[in-house]
């Protein structure tokens, strides 16, 4: 078994009273897809926001690759390789694609310091700013502007800013959410294409998408993991019938089935 | 305020507007002895001090008005412009009436800061500039410009000195001063400060506020503790009203004989009081209240004319007027030649002003007064005015001293106030 | 700068704008001194719009960094006697140095947090003028002859204002343009997109803050050689407004807005007040209209128009 990308110990984040995220322990290897599932409320976002830095943990420690990044800022952990999407599209909308995909790519490179340069990317960049396009499949729309897109190719271009940096580590906070189920097999295409060892960690509210596209499954539940299992053990595991969204074991196993 | 409108309108006449909205060049001025003198007053109609800018028209006005608005056979023609009571718009519209009005010289300002900023504009373009309100010391005295000229007006320290000499003759020697914390109360305080000390009195303790200060108490509590024989109180325009008011209802009125600087007992201050007022003892070239049948006329006319008395911005614009006007008879209205223009003002000596005596320029263009110590009475009608009890003649921006061995010391601030321990 | 000529309507239009700016030459020495403040000025709005503009961060302070850099330069020149060259630049560094601190300070607040820290950080270098007497002249100001020293008639000093205000607004414009100013948009659009994408936020924001400080501090100094006198009335707030409100008025992140705005302003006001005292009335109900009718200022507005009229092409 290969030394683990990311590996979280124990780690606890506390809001006043609250224990949104419980002594949390996980481990991922390198090229590991995992997804992270719960219903709403169970700590999936805040544990994401621990692993990329927008909220820091009140106890243990967070590992990437070897390195304590516990409480680094989010743009430290960019440098080492974490990349990731939002959950609520978070581009930067008065602009094009291409702008876009300009500062995504500049984000790790000391270009970005240049006070009086021409606007352009390098050759490097450039090759950089066309895989991840491709890699998106939003080639061709470069000079769109963010604002006129579909809410879909807005989802796809999230993930083509996160991917041109080459990160090690991708996390992707619910990217189909609000799509059409057409658009999700769409997305759900780029993510089974990315390259085989990238790591991906997968905040999805559709079992489905998620189930599909994953080697590994962690269930939260009040800020705790309370299953952890290949997608197979999940669908027929009781204990996630119970507690998932608190519905009637009938109507879970009915979801986990595939209806929707 | 009419007034006013009639000459924008006749100087928006001799450029025309459009020309002005679009940046046109002026309409260039006709040369030649029928042109009119040009007058750029520079007054604070709107600001801090713009019920005094307001007087100060009024004086300049009604001079103008009482010879025809002419100089021999030259007319006059007046321009007035708003320094908003600011610095930097008072600069500009220096330039503006010097550049694009193409006046033959400014008149005016108020507050010092209005003043030094026009007269180091003037000192490049050597335009004359005659300030009768702007008290500034080193106008005449160490950074002497010398197209700037105060006529009919006073240096900052002049009047304070007869007041600490007439102090020390009552009998006090121990005096607390309260003053506006700026130039011109440093300056004022100054003068009277270092009077008093040489004179061998004390100054127990000096206060400085901020300027538009609402409560005085702080100060009163201490003035009311120190034992001392008279308060000496330099402030203007609302300051002063709540001075003045607080002061008596502190219960200090009639406790602590108080002298004010002269703009302390202004009319501009105690038109609106009553007899919180009365009794305040303070010195100015300028008493309203004098017997001198030349005041009580000018008091008459002006008073006729506005509805009230005037305060010493109307009388050292009026009398400013003047003096300039007196000047240009003497050239035959030759405002042009401007070195004679201003070595004759400078050599005039004003006759006729409502002060009744003659009073002349020094050397360094300041006036040489009769100073009044003045009481604030209560006229037979109930209005408050200021009544000359004593005088003391010929007293010039140096006192007694030697202008040049005076100049070698610093100038007044807070913290070099001449005090002689 | 190759992008700049590639049409022939742009090389007439850059024709035209350069006849405008050379007209003032040819007119009444008035005018001449009312073009140069417009011009100085309109570098004081170009740097309050990098910060609100491109980097989402109205500032109320740049008055007081713009009047720091005029303080500085009358100071040297008339006071410690410096040559001009040295107290200007000396005035920029301080007004940059300033702007800096000022950085430091205010880049962790936004929105309306930001612009009452820098009004506050604005208050201090008024209140510091005022009370400073034996350096500052207290309210009296400082006063100097730097035009006179250097022998500058009105439209050679137009001309010299107008020939570095050109050299800072195509800097002004290359760094509004380059990656950096992209950064800034970035910024502006969104915070914790820049942050996931590496960019260390306030650090970008201090180094806006410092450049931006950097330009007022130039318009600064050349105004102190134009105006030969500075007073605390040029630290206020009043100040500070007026340059944001130039570059609203203008069109806010579209940069050359300011020179638009700058000019109505200064000009109606010139204008305005030929007429009544009550000329801040009227610059203050045209600056609603213009609020109202056009909220993207008059260059963002005819900037609209233009991108309607090639759609309908």
């Amino acid at each position: 078994m290969a030394d683990p990308i990311l590996s979280l110990t124990n780690v606890t984040v506390k809001f006043g009273a609250l224990r949104a995220v419980d002594s949390v322990w996980m481990t991922l290897e390198p090229g590991e897809r995992r997804a992270v599932l719960g219903p709403n409320g169970a700590g999936k976002t805040t544990l994401f926001n621990a692993i990329t830095g927008a909220i820091l943990p009140t106890t243990g420690k967070i590992f990437f690759d070897g390195v304590d990044m516990t409480n680094m800022p989010p743009e430290k952990r960019a440098y080492l390789g974490v990349a990731r999407t939002f959950q609520i599209t978070n581009l930067f909308g008065q602009m094009t694609v291409y702008e876009n995909m300009k500062l995504a790519a500049r984000g790790l490179s000391p270009s970005k310091f240049s006070l009086f340069g021409a606007d352009t990317l390098t050759s490097e960049q450039e090759e950089r700013v066309r895989s991840a396009l491709a890699a998106s499949r939003l080639n061709g729309r470069e000079n769109a502007p963010v604002r006129e897109m579909s809410y879909g190719e807005q989802r796809q271009l999230e993930v083509a800013m996160a991917l041109v940096g080459t990160p090690r580590l991708l996390l992707l906070d619910e990217p189909a959410a609000g799509l059409s189920p057409a658009e999700r097999g769409y997305l759900a295409e780029i993510i089974r294409g990315l390259p085989r060892d990238l790591t991906v960690v997968l905040i999805e509210h559709d079992m489905d998408l998620a189930l599909a596209l994953v080697d590994t499954v962690t269930v939260m539940q009040n800020g705790k993991v309370i299953v952890e299992s290949d997608p197979a053990g999940i669908r027929t595991n009781p204990l996630v019938q119970e507690v998932y969204l608190g519905r009637p074991h009938k109507a879970v196993a009915a979801d986990l089935e595939g209806g929707n | 305020m009419s007034k006013i409108i009639t000459d924008r309108r006749s100087f928006l006449k001799s450029t025309t507007a459009a020309a002005a909205l679009v940046g046109m060049p002026a309409i260039v001025r006709a040369q030649g002895a029928s042109r009119p003198i040009k007058i750029g007053l520079l007054a604070p109609l709107t600001g801090v001090i713009a019920a005094g800018g307001k007087e100060l028209v009024e004086g300049f006005e009604m001079y103008w008005e009482q010879v025809g608005k002419k100089v021999g056979d030259r007319a006059v023609e007046i321009v007035i412009e708003d320094d908003a009571s600011n610095p930097d718009t008072s600069l500009q519209k220096a330039r503006r009436l010097v550049e694009q009005g193409n006046v033959d010289f400014l008149f005016g300002n108020i507050l010092a800061n209005t003043g030094l900023a026009v007269a180091n504009y003037v000192k490049g373009t050597g335009t004359p500039y005659f300030i009768p309100v702007i008290a500034a010391d080193d106008l005449t005295q160490r950074t002497r410009i010398p197209n700037v000229i105060r006529v009919a007006g006073y240096t900052a320290s002049q009047t304070a000195r007869p007041l600490a000499d007439w102090a020390y003759k009552q009998g006090y020697r121990k005096v607390a001063t309260i003053s506006q914390d700026y130039t011109f109360g440093h300056e004022q305080c100054g003068g009277f400060a270092q009077m008093f000390t040489e004179l061998g009195g004390k100054i127990t303790q000096q206060f400085w506020h901020p300027l538009n200060t609402a409560d005085f108490s702080p100060y009163l509590g201490q003035l009311a503790n120190l034992g001392v024989d008279a308060v000496f109180a330099m402030e203007t325009g609302a300051d002063a009203t709540r001075f003045i008011q607080q002061y008596a209802s502190f219960g200090l009125k009639g406790r602590i004989p108080l002298m004010g600087a002269m703009n302390a007992t202004d009319q501009s201050v105690i038109r609106t009081m009553s007899n919180e007022a009365e009794g305040i003892v303070s010195c100015a070239h300028f008493a309203e209240g004098s017997k001198e049948p030349a005041t009580v006329k000018f008091v008459a006319d002006y008073e006729k004319r506005y509805q009230k008395l005037p305060s010493i911005y109307g009388f050292s614009h009026y009398s400013g007027a003047m003096w300039v006007a007196e000047a240009l008879k003497t050239i035959k209205g030759n405002v042009e030649d401007r070195p004679l223009f201003l070595k004759t003002v400078l050599a005039t000596e004003l006759k006729d002003s409502p002060l009744g005596k003659t009073v002349k320029l020094d050397a360094y263009g300041n006036p040489i007064y009769d100073v009044s110590i003045r009481k604030v009475e209560k006229r037979a009608d109930g209005k408050l005015w200021n009544v000359p009890i004593t005088s003391y003649p010929q007293v010039s921006q140096f006192w007694k001293y030697d202008p040049e061995t005076y100049m070698k010391q610093p100038p007044y601030s807070r913290d070099f106030q001449g005090i002689k321990s | 700068m190759s992008a700049l000529f590639t049409s022939p309507l742009r090389i007439f239009w850059l024709a035209l704008l350069a006849c405008g700016m050379l007209a003032p030459l040819f007119l009444p020495t008035y005018y001449v001194s009312v073009a140069t403040q417009i011009l100085i000025f309109a570098v004081l709005a170009m740097s309050v719009d990098v910060l609100a503009g491109f980097a989402g961060r109205t500032p109320l302070c740049h008055g007081a960094i713009f009047g720091t850099s005029t303080y500085v330069v009358l100071y040297c020149a008339a006071h410690a006697g410096l040559p001009l060259p040295l107290a200007m630049l000396l005035g920029v560094l301080a007004a940059t140095v300033l702007a800096a601190v000022f950085g430091l300070l205010a880049v962790r607040t936004s929105g309306v947090y930001f612009l009452l820290l820098t009004l506050a950080l604005g208050l201090i270098v008024w209140g510091v003028c005022l009370r400073w007497t034996q350096v500052t002249g207290g309210e009296n100001g400082l006063r100097g002859q730097l035009r006179a020293q250097v022998g500058l008639s009105s439209r050679e000093l137009y001309a010299a204002v107008l020939f570095v205000v050109a050299i800072v607004t195509f800097a002004m414009w290359r760094f509004v343009r380059s990656p950096f100013g992209l950064t800034l948009r970035g910024v502006k659009d969104g915070e914790s997109r820049m942050s996931s994408l590496g960019y260390n936020v306030p650090l970008h924001l201090i180094i806006a803050f410092t450049a931006s400080g950097y330009f007022a501090g130039i318009a600064g100094a050349l105004y102190a050689v134009f105006n030969d006198f500075v007073s605390p009335s040029t630290v206020q707030l009043s100040q500070s407004v007026s340059g944001l409100l130039m570059a609203i008025v203008g069109g806010i992140g579209t940069l050359f807005g300011a020179f638009v705005g700058a000019f109505l302003i200064i000009a109606l006001e010139q204008a305005v007040s030929m007429f009544t005292e009550r000329w801040l009335m009227v610059l203050g109900l045209t600056f609603i209209g213009i609020m109202i009718f056009a909220p993207e200022g008059v260059l963002g507005k005819a900037r609209l128009i233009m991108a309607a009229r090639k759609l309908q092409k």
